[in-house]
């Protein structure tokens, strides 16, 4: 039992130290940089265009704008729909009514390859622009 | 009981929540980051375009530099390039309005020069003349057409009320034939108060104020300025009443408007209810779309989290200032300033609903210029592509990260925003925080009249503190894109 607790404890602890150091890499995702996004379901397609009308004005591609950045920080997404549904700080709520079951899960499958995306084809594509 | 992952499932987010909150509530205390938010510079500004990312298959170059405030780049009939250089930026920087030709070797002949009345925000070439909006900062909005030959300019119309915050923004012609332009609004909200003290205009016209297109029956809802409550429509420290009416008239503020090439040019109202309608610009069906500056977290009636919005415009509509940011009302709580309270609607009764926009850019990105791309061969057809001068924080409210700084591409029937041209490194921001060769601030963009390269015209650098705007004569560039796979 008491080695229940420690592992619960320690795992705990690992998710507050990650969510702190959960800034470390870029969260640039954007074509110029990363290539194109290549969707692989309707759903993250449908969930672009979810993300466009809710989501983008404070962050502008999953970076940071008015909010801070969503792409490089390890928040498990369903933390996020909770944060989604819930005011959590700042943050405004966007409720069934704004939007639904459909719809958040489309958006969750979008935020979900967009954090992915494509971080291996950075170098080649950095590299191709460099030696111009 | 739990199982094991069960309890570690809870106790993870049990941990997580406070920590998302506490993280949330940083916010509202922390320093903003704004892009602009560095030490002005004297040295000359350094531009390599490989410090700028494109996608692939696109290249990107440097056309000109040494610009002072560029706001605009057009072409005449024989395809020769032109850019106007503005004359003046906020901030109260002063200098002479110029249309101006790339010759060879990068010259640039003076083809006409304005006076202390600028920004020259914009220019078009459309049957033998140019046709350039003057912003009016000192004596009022004016619509110029000029002639090529020698520089002499007619003006079409004046009086345009643009002796505040937004002047006379740039002009386009329409299929019909009219030349149609936008008219932004005098306040950021609606209610002239101490940040139009600081940006200037009010010392010069305190009796300033906005004017409505129509009608307008007033809720008498007031604000605290240091000369006392003001209302909407009203000049600094006169207050509103309950149901009062402001009698509209045209010109207006917030609004597009057009004139006949030919005859008597009247201005007519295509729609009103913006509130810096910037970008103009047809799409390849004929379908008028602009770009409009969102409300911005300063002044008497602070408005925090409003996009910048493309609209399609439909002739008679109301498009929500002072009271809507898109087809949201800013009395929601969303709205509401971080440490501050929700503001009220400023009018009885809305003139209408406005309509869901085209697209919702980045607050405080301050999307402005646009245009289509009508070539297959430089791809993405019926996009609208869009310069984003980027934020001002914390002048105009706070941000987590710089904003804008960037060119981007939007489709019009989904809204979706892609990145099209951008600085490289870790984070987005204009080159003078980043380091390096790149982007400053992309104010205005054109299809080549071949529609195989897109020009950008990057207004140079200004930085920003909670004083305003400060921007350095100069360091204005005109870059081009092409594909070249």
């Amino acid at each position: 039992m008491a080695n229940h607790s420690r592992r619960v404890a320690d795992a705990a602890a690992l998710c507050a130290a990650a969510l702190a150091l959960g800034a470390c890499g870029t969260a640039r995702r954007g074509e110029p940089l990363r290539g194109p996004l290549v969707t692989t379901e309707s759903a993250q397609d449908r969930g672009r265009i979810v993300f466009a009308q809710n989501c983008y004005k404070c962050h502008p591609g999953g970076e940071a704008g008015l909010g801070p950045a969503l792409n490089n920080r390890p928040w498990p997404l369903g933390l996020k729909r909770f944060e989604i549904r819930h005011k959590i700080g700042a943050m405004p709520s966007f409720d069934k009514s704004r939007l639904g079951d459909q719809d958040l899960h489309d958006l969750m499958a979008y935020l979900a390859i967009l954090r992915k995306h494509s971080e291996r084809t950075q170098e080649p594509f950095e590299a191709r622009e460099a030696s111009r | 009981m739990l199982s094991a992952p069960g309890r570690l499932a809870r106790a993870a987010i049990g941990l997580l929540l406070p920590a998302s909150a506490l993280l949330s509530g940083c916010y509202a205390v922390g320093p903003s980051q704004g892009g602009a938010q560095v030490q002005s510079s004297a040295k000359p500004r350094d531009v390599r375009p490989k410090d700028v990312a494109v996608p692939a298959g696109y290249r990107i170059e440097k056309v000109a530099d040494g610009l002072t405030f560029p706001t605009a780049v057009l072409f005449d009939d024989r395809d020769r390039l032109y850019v106007v250089e503005s004359g003046y930026s906020a901030g109260e920087s002063w200098a002479v309005p110029k249309l101006l030709r790339l010759e060879p070797h990068e010259r640039w002949t003076v083809v006409a020069s304005g006076d202390k009345n600028g920004p020259w925000t914009g220019a078009v070439y459309h049957k033998g003349f140019f046709y350039v909006t003057e912003g009016g900062t000192l004596e009022g909005g004016r619509v110029l057409r000029v002639e090529p030959d020698n520089g002499r300019a007619t003006t079409l119309v004046s009086g345009l009320p643009s002796t505040g915050d937004h002047p006379t923004e740039p002009p386009a012609v329409g299929p019909d034939g009219y030349l149609y332009f936008g008219q932004g609004t005098q306040t950021n909200s609606g209610v002239v108060g101490d940040d139009n003290r600081q940006l200037g205009w009010v010392s010069r016209y305190p009796e300033a104020h906005d004017v409505p297109c129509a009608d307008v029956t007033l809720s008498g809802r007031n604000y605290a300025t240091e000369l006392g409550q003001t209302g909407a429509f009203l000049p600094l420290g006169t207050p509103s009443v309950p149901n009062q009416i402001i009698k509209g008239r045209l010109p207006c503020s917030g609004a597009i408007m057009r004139v006949p090439l030919v005859g008597k040019p009247d201005p007519e109202l295509v729609a009103w209810g913006f509130r810096d309608p910037f970008g103009l610009a047809f799409s390849p069906q004929g379908r008028l779309f602009v770009v409009d500056n969102g409300y911005d977290e300063r002044g008497s009636r602070p408005v925090w989290g409003a996009a910048d919005l493309l609209w399609s415009v439909s002739t008679g509509t109301w498009y929500g200032w002072p009271d809507y940011s898109g087809d949201r009302p800013v009395a929601a709580a969303e709205f509401k300033p971080i440490l501050g309270a929700p503001v009220a609607a400023l009018l009885a009764s809305a003139p209408g609903r406005p309509p869901r926009p085209a697209a919702q850019f980045g607050v405080h990105s301050s999307a402005h210029g646009l245009d289509f791309s009508r070539s297959d061969a430089f791809g993405h057809v019926g996009e609208a592509f869009v310069a984003e001068y980027g934020d001002l924080a914390p002048f105009n409210g706070k941000v987590a990260g710089p904003v804008g700084f960037k060119v981007v591409r939007v489709d019009p029937e989904t809204g979706v925003i892609e990145d099209f041209a951008v600085n490289r490194g870790k984070r987005n921001g204009p080159a003078s925080l980043l380091g390096g060769g790149g982007l400053e601030r992309p104010v205005a963009v054109r299809f080549a009249p071949d529609g195989l390269s897109l020009y950008v015209v990057d207004f140079g650098v200004v930085t920003a503190s909670l004083d305003g705007p400060q921007p350095q004569k100069g360091t204005g560039v005109l870059w081009r894109i092409t594909r070249d796979e």
